[in-house]
């Protein structure tokens, strides 16, 4: 199994693509060198003909379905290349097992779950018993449980049958350990090519457990958490003094009260009550479906309760009306280019300002501060996906909202983008003393950022507490530093570091 | 009765029966007839995308039936009869001749105009019935290789509006949070073309990627069978059929 990784717009699609010959035959450009796959060279044929040779499973599974029932998708390809019928009856059969999708074999594609969708998806492209199975991202847009469960079909696909897999991955730590390999794609256009604990030694881009291994200088960095548990034995044998928590009082900025929501006859939300304060930064998790889209669009007022009451900072949301509403809640997207409309990251920002009253070039400013060196001539949907998100980001952060809300904002973006989000939305809490929302399923991220996690599930709020306690609470949603340490009560490198060095 | 039919089934029934309504040319059988299949189209519906179709095509025919009947009042032949009311006669030119707009508005006129719209209304209705019950998908499937290409062009365009709806209500809202009330077309058109312009490509390199066009002979992985059910259905629609031709 081989890693791509690299940061937010490296070229890792454009490498993916290039094996089956998508590039440059679909996308265009020029093409020196030579790629070849099992002796054939994908300058001569056209990507289907290398179908049955290479698998693709892109970014997004369901902008590629072609049908609408899970087993005609399985049979598409086989359908195109004119295979005889039982070939494709016990082609399908047999991935339907190998997947565990039989019971959903007559579903419809459009009804099943992120990660039902993305084992189709897969499914789709080992139909062909191809010899090499390649992914984009294939658990970005999953929940912890999900992501295992797609990562383990490939890990014994690289194990039982020989299938070659080449991942491209910005959340490190869910798939470092089963990686034999490593393509690095460095910012230069250059990229390194070796086993995966030689890479990740020379390289800035690593999974929190390296980052530990670093931090307490192990002999060894291991990739996977029982590796690295081996060697941190005497570390966890210690007792350390407790790192004294710093409890915050504030006043309440957002108060959700007894609110219930229906959508038709699905209960979205049932009796939800909890309390927000100033200055917090609230996690919100749970697997898809669980609820937290709907119970943020309660919160920011776009949809209003059934039942029960929602007040921010004394307002009801539902009420608010452009420039109010923008001062009291800022709400960033699932999807940041929802908001960009203009032709350039300059009018944009030009927009922003003259919204807001501000002087012009203030918003500009404010997104130089998060990632400098953005061209302001260049097209939004030409940055890449980090450089997106600060833009909105920016755009929202000029309206100096009362509240900010993100939902699951940290897509496709890699750790050094992260890291800077994570320090403008630190910021942002605490120098204006506003609290901060955000749905999201990464849980490195929330170890790093949330004071409090409410956990989802259902529509109702199964776990509210600090990050420590709902995260330490749950071994699947443990982040890899609490995984290794486990039984100690810490979750990032920067905990570890400074319980062994007793300062807080 | 939730068992699948033939795509082909209800199509054949539908223009069987639309056929007998033509001929037998009586309003209230018309009407009675589109009661008969919007009570079957609830009782089969499932809730896909397309089911949206037979309200549709309700409303449409609603739609030609005003259109026909102002239509007819207004400009049309003048039968005598039993006058109701009167319009201002416009005059036309001398060279065309034989058309009148306004005068006098006859009982005979207002049914003739109405008895022609709720035909025409009845067979929008039965073809909108057979669409939405049918899944465009497996239609495609039993239609033969040449015309593939196209139809398969036209299922994914049928299976894109709703998503492309989903996606402009998305942006909507999004700018709506952003404080741009009132966001207009202009505004919410560049980000909902850009989207559905990269979805299609995602599905063009997807289907690439999977062979398609490739091989210039398709195989069937599961053919629809034509089954009793199927045959009871378009017999019991040719029974009707010919019982309205006959009478």
């Amino acid at each position: 199994m081989v890693l791509v990784m690299g940061e937010t717009g490296s070229g890792k699609s454009s490498l993916l693509r290039l094996i089956n010959g998508l590039v440059p035959h679909h996308t265009g450009g020029i093409l020196a060198g030579d790629i070849s796959v099992d002796g054939i060279s994908t300058r001569s044929v056209k990507p289907g003909s290398l179908a049955h040779l290479v698998g693709i499973v892109g970014q997004n599974p369901i902008n590629g379905f072609v049908t609408d029932i899970v087993e005609e998708e399985l049979a598409f390809t086989m359908e195109a290349l004119n295979f005889p019928a039982d070939v494709m009856r016990k082609r399908v059969e047999e991935v339907l097992d190998l997947l565990g999708l039989s019971a959903l074999r007559n579903r419809s594609i459009a009804t099943l779950s992120g990660g039902e969708q993305q084992r189709v998806a897969i499914g789709a492209a080992l139909v062909m018993h191809p010899k090499v199975l390649v992914l984009d991202e294939p658990t970005s847009a999953l929940d912890p449980i999900a992501a295992e469960e797609v990562l383990s079909i490939l890990h014994r696909l690289v194990h039982d049958l020989s299938v070659t897999v080449i991942v491209a991955e910005h959340r490190l730590e869910r798939v470092i350990q089963f990686v034999d390999r490593i393509i690095f794609i460095e910012g230069n256009g250059e990229t390194s090519i070796g086993p995966a604990e030689d890479i990740l030694k020379m390289s800035d881009l690593v999974p929190p457990i390296v980052k530990l291994a670093r931090a307490l200088n192990l002999h060894e960095i291991g990739t996977s958490v029982r590796e690295v548990r081996r060697q941190t034995e005497s570390i966890r044998d210690g007792n350390y003094p407790d790192i004294p928590t710093i409890s915050r009082t504030s006043e309440t900025a957002i108060d959700i009260s007894h609110v219930s929501y229906r959508y038709g006859e699905k209960v979205a939300l049932n009796n939800v009550s909890t309390s927000i304060q100033q200055g917090e930064i609230v996690a919100i998790m749970g697997r898809n479906g669980a609820g937290k889209s709907t119970f943020l669009h309660s919160i920011v007022g776009l949809d209003s309760p059934h039942a029960g009451s929602i007040s921010v900072n004394g307002m009801d949301p539902t009420n608010l009306k452009g420039e109010e509403r923008r001062n009291a809640i800022g709400y960033v997207p699932q999807e940041p280019s929802d908001l960009l409309f203009a032709p350039s990251v300059e009018e944009e920002c030009a927009i922003a300002d003259r919204s807001n009253n501000l002087s012009a070039g203030s918003t500009a400013a404010l997104l130089n501060r998060l990632v400098p060196h953005i061209s302001l001539h260049a097209h939004p949907n030409d940055l890449s996906e980090g450089q997106r998100l600060a833009l909105v980001l920016s755009i929202v952060l000029s309206s100096n909202p009362d509240v900010l809300v993100l939902d699951e904002p940290t897509r496709g973006l890699d750790y050094r983008a992260k890291n800077l989000f994570s320090i403008a939305l630190k910021e942002y809490a605490s120098q204006f003393n506003r609290p901060v929302l955000l749905a999201t399923h990464d849980v490195e991220l929330v170890a790093e950022l949330a004071d409090r996690v409410l956990f989802l599930a259902e529509g109702e709020i199964v776990a509210d507490g600090s990050t420590l306690d709902v995260l330490l609470s749950s071994p699947a949603f443990a982040p890899q530093v609490a995984k290794v340490m486990s039984p100690k009560p810490w979750l990032t490198v920067s905990d570890v570091v400074s319980a062994i060095e007793g300062k807080p | 009765m939730k068992q699948t039919l033939h795509p082909l089934t209800l199509w054949v029934g539908s223009i069987l029966i639309a056929i007998g309504v033509v001929v037998l040319n009586n309003p209230f059988v018309a009407l009675a007839t589109v009661g008969a299949v919007g009570l079957l189209v609830y009782i089969r519906r499932d809730g896909s995308p397309w089911s949206a179709s037979f309200s549709l095509s309700l409303r449409i025919g609603a739609l030609i039936l005003a259109i026909r009947t102002i239509v007819g009042i207004l400009i049309g032949v003048p039968i005598p009869g039993r006058t109701l009311f009167s319009l201002p006669i416009l005059h036309l030119p001398s060279w065309m001749p034989g058309i009148r707009i306004g005068g006098a508005v006859t009982l005979e006129r207002l049914s003739s105009s109405l008895h022609e719209g709720v035909i025409i209304a009845t067979l929008i209705a039965l073809f909108g019935a057979a669409t939405s019950l049918t899944s465009p998908h497996k239609l495609l499937r039993v239609t033969p290789s040449f015309i593939y290409e196209i139809g398969i062009t036209l299922v994914i365009a049928t299976s894109i509006f709703p998503q492309l709806a989903m996606s402009a209500k998305r942006i909507r809202t999004a700018q709506k949070l952003r404080g741009m009330e009132g966001a207009g077309l202009r505004t919410i058109a560049l980000p909902l073309l850009e989207e559905s312009l990269a979805r299609s490509l995602q599905l063009a390199a997807s289907m690439d990627a999977r062979g398609y066009g490739i091989s210039k002979k398709r195989s069937r992985y599961r053919p629809q069978r034509w089954l009793m059910r199927d045959n009871f259905v378009v017999l019991t629609s040719l029974l009707l059929a010919l019982v309205m031709v006959t009478r």
